[in-house]
Parts: structure tokens; C-alpha cells; sequence
């Protein structure tokens, strides 16, 4: 499938942050050869230099955004990194324009030995906006663990996460059981991300069975809902870590601590969680 | 000595230093082989000859900047973790390409200044530097998206908070 391949996971690596290293080196790279060439005995073709660097730099960039808007397309509607691949997204579009531009005026200077001030100020705001860019996108990785782990997982990740109130619940020895209607669509080894009254929490499908577990991992809070399985066990995609779901135990570090699950009762052909209530 | 240390993880940033200096190299090198194969297709002349050259040397300066912060990320690996072995060969073979983009530079400098092809030799050296490069690259991107280091490094109180919030079971501090 062209999306599978345009997120890399057969190469299981993303493709997008491979393909960034290219426009983010060669627009810097541009820009040290337009400052030398202001040195006061400025080498030749320094001006030609800086151009062509640029140009490699645009190719790759546009080649970037393809695997780019994929993987955007791919993160949860309420995920906290939404946002920052938004800021990241407009930001590098931004960043392209100017260039493209820049690149247009500096073609009947190219035999120059100075570069011209237009094209230089352009630049430096091109890379102010590709350093507050590139940094977005690093944070998505190393904060919000964007596209980390994702290869492992053949199931669609969650959409958005289920808002469900104990409201509609039925209480039960002192439990209250939400009803679940979105579960009954769920195959073997898809997922459900859920919150109930701040409680967020997977709900997975194994062979005919459901089970509800802790969404966030009890090492450094990957998102469970986003994880593998085998056989019994969860996968965590951040740091690996696996917990079996029917009772929430540990089975391979680097977590310590057991999840809390969640009771799953399947009545008359409907599912329900259930909560503790207060 | 904190303060060394923690200026080269990048705490003081919010974000891992080495990721973000490695987009010099990783740019430059395979860069240089292009505009190597653009200026014997005879595009460019000197200006492609002296392109190849200065993003060989502006490679080799960041690479050496990036050492000291990928060795304190690698030291902060736990051995028996398979990321831990991963992370040496990623040293030895960006080592090696180090090397073979500084004997390239050492070839080309007598005639750089001149010349309007790149000669096959130093041609060559930008090739095999170009795919050691890929594969140790690849490795360190294995670090990150397989193995998850540095990820949740510095935000680990943002989602501790919300996993508390939620009254979910929590690592100790």
C-alpha cells in the first residue's frame, strides 16, 4: 500500500525525517557561501555556489513534504502534537515560497562575485523559519513520539479518542459499566483509545475477545493504544516494553510497574467497560 | 561538569543536540557526490567543482561538532539494551566516513580552485563515503524509531501529568 510506503515501514524507519536532513543542511549551507562571498576578497563562483545549493535544497524540501503530509495525515485528531505538525506544516511552506522566490531573484546575478542584499535578507529569514521548523518537528519526535515505534503496528492507529461519560452507565456491585457500541466494529488486533470521567484507557480486540487497560505505559508514558500485540501481551511502540492485557502484568521491561485494566463485560452481544464508581 | 553534559544532550534546548547537527553531514556528503556526478556531466564548471568542496569541508566541521553529543547520548544507553550495540557501529562507521571525506578533501585540494570536473578518484571516495553513510545513518534512525532513545527523554513530566490526571498506575520517580 502506497501510504505503508510513503510512512517507510517496510524500510521500518519513517521517510520523512530522512529526507529532511537534505533541504535543512543545503539552505544552510547557501546561506555560509552568500556570507564568505562578502568577505572582502571573495573567492569566484561563490554566488553560482550558493545557488545551487539552494536549488538541491527546494528539490529535496518538495520531495520532503510528500512522506511529510502523510505522516501528519496519521496523528490522532486530539494527539498534543497535532498542533506543532500544523505550526511545522505551515512554517516549512513558508520557508519553500520564500526560497523559491529567493532562487527567482538571484538568477540574473548569478556571474556576480557579492551576493545582492534582497536574496541575502531573504535567506535569513528562510532559515529562521526553517530553524523554528526543524526544531517543531524534533519535538514531535522526541516529545510526542510521532511516527516512533509506528512501523511495528499493521492495524490502524485510533482516529480520536471516545469522550464516554458514566452518565449512560449501568451500576453493577459497585462498578459502573459504560456502554461500548464503537467496539463492536473493532477487528482481531484493532484498538480503541477511550476516556471515561479522565480515565484514559485502551480498549483492544484479541481474536473474539475485548480487554481495557491503561492507555498510557508505565515507563514513560508511550500510548499503549498505539501498540502491537502478541498473542496476549502489548507492545509498548516507544520503548517496547510489554504487558500482558488480561491482568496487566509486566512480561518485558524496560517498564516496572503492572497496568491497571479494566473489566470488559460482553452482554446480549453489546460491550461494556467498567469503572470504578466513586 | 553537569553543565558540559548537560549542553550536549541538549537540556538546556528541550531537544536531543546530535539529531539536530548530524542534518550537516547528512546533507553535505551525499550533496557532494551529486554535484561530483553534476560537474562531470559537465553542468556547473568550477562553481559545481568548489560547491563540492566547501560542503565537504562544511560537513567535516559539523561531523566533528557532532562527536562529543552522539558519544554522551551513547553513554547514556544501557549495555545489555540492543540500541547499545547499535550505537557502536554507528560510531565506527561514521568514523570511517569521517575519514574518507577528509582524504577526499586532502585529493581535492590542489585543484579545486580550478578545475571544472571533479576527477574520478575523489568521485569514487564520495560514492562509498555516500553509502557507509546511508547504512550508519539508518542505524542511528533504528536508535530513535525501534528503540525510542531520547524520545520522552525531557517531556516525561508533560505526560506523567497526564497519565496522573487519569489516576493511571505510574513509574516511581
Amino acid at each position: 500500500m502506497l501510504k505503508d510506503l510513503l510512512e517507510g515501514k517496510p524500510l521500518r524507519h519513517p521517510i520523512h525525517p530522512m529526507l529532511v536532513h537534505f533541504p535543512i543542511g543545503l539552505f544552510v549551507l547557501s546561506f555560509i557561501l552568500d556570507l564568505v562571498s562578502l568577505a572582502p576578497s571573495p573567492r569566484p563562483f561563490l554566488v553560482s555556489a550558493s545557488f545551487y545549493a539552494m536549488l538541491l535544497g527546494i528539490i529535496t524540501a518538495l520531495l520532503a513534504a510528500v512522506p511529510g503530509l502523510v505522516d501528519y495525515t496519521d496523528i490522532r485528531r486530539d494527539h498534543p502534537g497535532k498542533k506543532t505538525a500544523t505550526s511545522h506544516m505551515v512554517l516549512n511552506l513558508v520557508a519553500v515560497t520564500l526560497y523559491a522566490i529567493n532562487l527567482w531573484l538571484r538568477i540574473p546575478a548569478l556571474p556576480d562575485s557579492k551576493v545582492g542584499s534582497t536574496p541575502l535578507i531573504l535567506s535569513f529569514v528562510g532559515i529562521g523559519f526553517l530553524s523554528a521548523s526543524g526544531y517543531l518537528g524534533g519535538r514531535l519526535v522526541y516529545d510526542e513520539g510521532i511516527a516512533v515505534g509506528r512501523h511495528k503496528l499493521r492495524a490502524p492507529t485510533p482516529r480520536t479518542t471516545l469522550h464516554l461519560s458514566t452518565m449512560q452507565a449501568e451500576k453493577k456491585n459497585g462498578m459502573n459499566f459504560v456502554p461500548l457500541p464503537e467496539a463492536e466494529r473493532l477487528h482481531d488486533g484493532e484498538t480503541l483509545r477511550v476516556e471515561i470521567d479522565k480515565q484514559v484507557m485502551t480498549i483492544a480486540r484479541i481474536g473474539d475477545q475485548f480487554y481495557a487497560f491503561q492507555e498510557f505505559c508505565t515507563h514513560r508514558f508511550g500510548p499503549l493504544s498505539e501498540g502491537s500485540f502478541h498473542g496476549f501481551n502489548v507492545q509498548c511502540p516507544w520503548h517496547n516494553s510489554c504487558f500482558d492485557v488480561r491482568t496487566g502484568k509486566v512480561t518485558n521491561g524496560p517498564a516496572k510497574v503492572d497496568l491497571k485494566t479494566f473489566k470488559v463485560e460482553k452482554r446480549d452481544g453489546k460491550i461494556y467497560v467498567g469503572v470504578p464508581a466513586p | 561538569m553537569k553543565w558540559l553534559l548537560d549542553i550536549l544532550k541538549g537540556t538546556w534546548l528541550g531537544h536531543p543536540l546530535h539529531p539536530i547537527l548530524v542534518h550537516i553531514p547528512m546533507a553535505m556528503w551525499p550533496s557532494a557526490l551529486i554535484f561530483d556526478l553534476l560537474s562531470q556531466q559537465q553542468i556547473g564548471g568550477n562553481a559545481m567543482v568548489r560547491l563540492s568542496f566547501y560542503a565537504i569541508v562544511f560537513g567535516l566541521a559539523t561531523a566533528l561538532l557532532a562527536v562529543p553529543t552522539g558519544l554522551v547520548d551513547w553513554s547514556g544507553i544501557k549495555k545489555e539494551q540492543p540500541a547499545w550495540k547499535i550505537g557502536l557501529y554507528h560510531m565506527l562507521l561514521n568514523l570511517v566516513v569521517a575519514i574518507l571525506f577528509a582524504v577526499n578533501l586532502c585529493l581535492r585540494w590542489p585543484t579545486f580552485r580550478e578545475a571544472t570536473e571533479v576527477d574520478s578518484i575523489p568521485l569514487l571516495l564520495s560514492a562509498i563515503g555516500t553509502l557507509i553513510l546511508i547504512v550508519s545513518a539508518y542505524l542511528g534512525g533504528r536508535m530513535v524509531y525501534e528503540y525510542g532513545i531520547s524520545v520522552a527523554r525531557m517531556s516525561k513530566k508533560k505526560w506523567r501529568k497526564l497519565a496522573a490526571a487519569g489516576g493511571a498506575n505510574l513509574p516511581l520517580e
